[in-house]
């Protein structure tokens, strides 16, 4: 069971479609406002420019460069340099104006600030026009014009700004609500992986909602699995059932006929040993069964807690005498418990007794098989050693498939369901798995999360 | 380890009234046959829907019913029996035995469990511990066979007045025997009740407890306790 790192509200897919709005948005506006500026920048320029054009032409009326001198002093008296300069060269080198401004050639130009030895740091467009042998030259400022780009720039800020606050705004809403949703649809789809089939997705008004539809899908899914999970589950215990009685047939047939009065000692040992052979059977086919009941998950409905050390403790004195009447020796280390893990006893019982009786099956007397139980950070660890022949590492991944005997075990009893039955039980329970080399024999390591931290993995 | 092979026939007195639902006939007939040859009646019938009417209509002592049953399967049969308060101690066989399964049957209203294919001695050891239930007497505090004393207070146990010094799990296990003293207690019932510990393991568990049991109850002495039932487990004589 994997949890997946949250994801990143920055990263949702409507901040993302909100953030690519906002942006599409502000080009268009700055392309209206931006086109519609440089045409009221035209506009006023042009006006600018007739203004001029009439101002230079008013003089034109003068008779005499004195004339115009004196119309020019009088007019600059009554006009602020700041808006307006005007200046006469006069032929004989008088100036008159409320500022100088350098004449050049006949027409229009751009005087920059620094050109102009005036307080205001504007530019003025002037238009010199050679009048009466002097040079008249009227300029007028331009702060006009460079007040509206100023005014467009705020008219962009002032337009754009509520659109782009309300849209990422919307759109951090609807991800956190879009958020929620999803991630309720990946719980759902986390159990479902979990194996809880029953899992379902919460119905909605939304009709029609693509998560809505996307829920529903699930759901759909989860039914399905559902079905085919129970419709295998039915097929097994058919085979179950259809093949079972009849082993449980020949059994009754054998054991009566092993019970016969006056059988022959050879023939009673015989029909003994087909009852033997049948009991092999039927454990390779309960193995078979359990597995799929297992993997099926059901079980997990019935989880507990259950103390490790107590459970490891009884099998392990269970299986005692066992060992030594096989000439092995089996040794625990066992930390104090109570040590918890959230599962079923008797299948944590299980495990054990399948490590245990592997163990003794596949190692030669006088070797020496060793239960370790320790906690640590958040979990608990279950280690069954052996200084047996071990299993070569590249065997490690196959013992664990159904029915696979190792070349050299093809002749010991045993399903070779042990270890698979393990594998899925330990599943289950969430628990790690591995197989390692005890230099020298088999080293296998279980560890299961530790119950506290078992139960807030599954909330 | 050889085995003391004695009859698996049960005295007279203890003879039941059992009622069998079980649709395939050899396994059936093999139930019949063995638990007639013990001294019981037995009735089969095939059929769930007529096993649940001739349950209620009849008196038994213990019921075998198989889960897989046409007309009513075993599961609905038991439970409809217990929901119309008949409390007849009630077999549960199955062809599946996962845990899921045992707990689903038990869950019922079953009282116990066994999973096909079983030993016939199985099937008759848990037959007659159910249906003499309860089997203590609570205010029993010594518990005897022959010239064996169990004292349960004192935790001490004695046999021909000599103290015999069990580990508390030879305790137990003697207790379990002693208690239900007659019947045959099969392995995998002294796994459940010693140990608490549901499944049938593959080595000879059971068998080594019970020897070294044997070897400070009866070895030094000359008449010998605990029986070995064959094909079934073992019991203490009455």
């Amino acid at each position: 069971m994997s949890r997946r790192p949250a994801r990143g509200l920055w990263l949702s897919t409507p901040v993302r479609l909100a953030g690519g709005l906002v942006a599409l948005f502000t080009l268009a506006s700055m392309g209206t406002l931006g086109a519609s500026y440089v045409v009221t920048r035209a506009a006023l320029a042009e006006g600018l420019r007739d203004d001029l054009r009439s101002a230079v032409a008013g003089y034109a009326a003068a008779p005499t460069p004195g004339a115009i001198g004196e119309l020019v002093a009088a007019e600059a008296e009554a006009t602020d340099a700041r808006r307006r300069i005007i200046s006469y060269l006069a032929p004989d080198g008088r100036r008159y104006g409320n500022g100088y401004l350098a004449p050049g050639e006949e027409g229009f130009r751009l005087y920059p600030l620094e050109d102009l030895q005036l307080q205001n740091h504007l530019p003025y467009l002037a238009l010199t026009a050679r009048l009466r042998g002097g040079l008249l030259t009227v300029a007028a400022s331009q702060s006009q014009i460079e007040d509206l780009g100023r005014a467009y720039v705020t008219l962009l800020l002032v337009s754009l700004l509520p659109s782009v606050v309300i849209a990422m705004a919307g759109g951090v809403w609807i991800a956190r609500r879009t958020g929620r949703r999803i991630d309720g649809l990946g719980r759902v789809l986390d159990r479902i992986a979990a194996g809880d089939l029953a899992a379902r997705v919460p119905e909605t008004a939304r009709r029609g909602d693509d998560l809505t539809v996307i829920g529903e899908r699930i759901n759909d899914m989860a039914a399905a699995r559902e079905a085919a999970t129970e419709a295998l589950r039915q097929v097994s215990a058919d085979i179950a059932h259809d093949l079972k009685t009849p082993i449980q047939r020949v059994s009754v047939l054998l054991e009566r006929l092993r019970d016969l009065p006056e059988l022959p000692p050879a023939a009673e040992d015989l029909a003994g040993r087909a009852v033997a052979e049948t009991e092999g059977i039927a454990a390779t086919f309960q193995a078979l069964l359990q597995i799929a009941q297992i993997e099926g998950g059901s079980p997990r409905a019935r989880f507990g807690a259950v103390d490790l050390t107590a459970v490891t403790e009884t099998l392990a004195e269970v299986y005692t005498p066992a060992a030594e009447d096989s000439g092995h020796l089996l040794r625990t280390d066992l930390a104090p418990g109570p040590l918890l893990v959230t599962g079923d006893r008797a299948l944590l019982g299980q495990v054990l007794a399948n490590l245990i009786e592997n163990a003794l099956r596949h190692t030669p007397a006088g070797c020496e098989i060793r239960v370790r139980l320790q906690r640590e950070a958040g979990a608990v660890v279950l280690e069954v050693s052996d200084d047996g022949p071990g299993i070569p590492a590249e065997e490690h991944g196959r013992v664990l498939r159904r029915l696979y005997r190792l070349e050299r075990s093809r002749t010991t009893p045993g399903s070779g369901l042990g270890l698979s039955l393990v594998a899925v039980i330990a599943d289950l329970h969430g628990a790690d798995l591995q197989l390692g080399d005890a230099a020298p024999g088999l080293r296998v390591r279980l560890r299961f999360p530790a119950e506290s931290s078992a139960l807030a993995g599954k909330g | 380890m050889p085995d003391a092979a004695t009859p698996t026939r049960t005295p007279a007195g203890d003879d039941m009234k059992i009622l069998v639902l079980e649709d395939d006939r050899t396994t059936g007939d093999y139930i019949v046959d063995g638990l007639a040859r013990e001294g019981h009646s037995v009735d089969l019938l095939t059929e769930g829907r007529e096993g649940l009417i001739r349950a209620t209509t009849a008196d038994y002592d213990v019921m075998v019913v198989d889960r897989m049953l046409p007309g009513l399967d075993g599961l609905s049969v038991v439970r409809t029996l217990r929901a119309s308060g008949n409390l007849t101690p009630v077999l549960f066989l199955t062809s599946l035995g996962g845990v899921d399964d045992r707990i689903e049957g038990l869950n019922a209203g079953a009282d116990d469990y066994l999973t096909k294919p079983f030993a016939f001695g199985e099937l008759s050891a848990r037959l007659s511990a159910l249906a003499r239930r309860p089997q203590m007497k609570a205010e029993e505090t010594v518990l005897a066979a022959g010239d064996l004393k169990m004292d349960l207070i004192r935790r001490r146990v004695t046999r021909a007045g000599q103290e015999i010094d069990l580990l508390p799990r030879e305790f137990a296990l003697l207790e379990h025997l002693l208690r239900r003293k007659g019947r045959v207690q099969t392995r995998t019932m002294l796994l459940e009740a010693v140990w608490d510990l549901n499944f049938d393991p593959q080595t000879n568990v059971v068998e080594t407890h019970v020897s070294r049991l044997r070897a400070k109850v009866d070895r030094p002495f000359d008449r010998e306790l605990i029986e070995t039932v064959r094909g079934a487990g073992y019991r203490i004589a009455e």
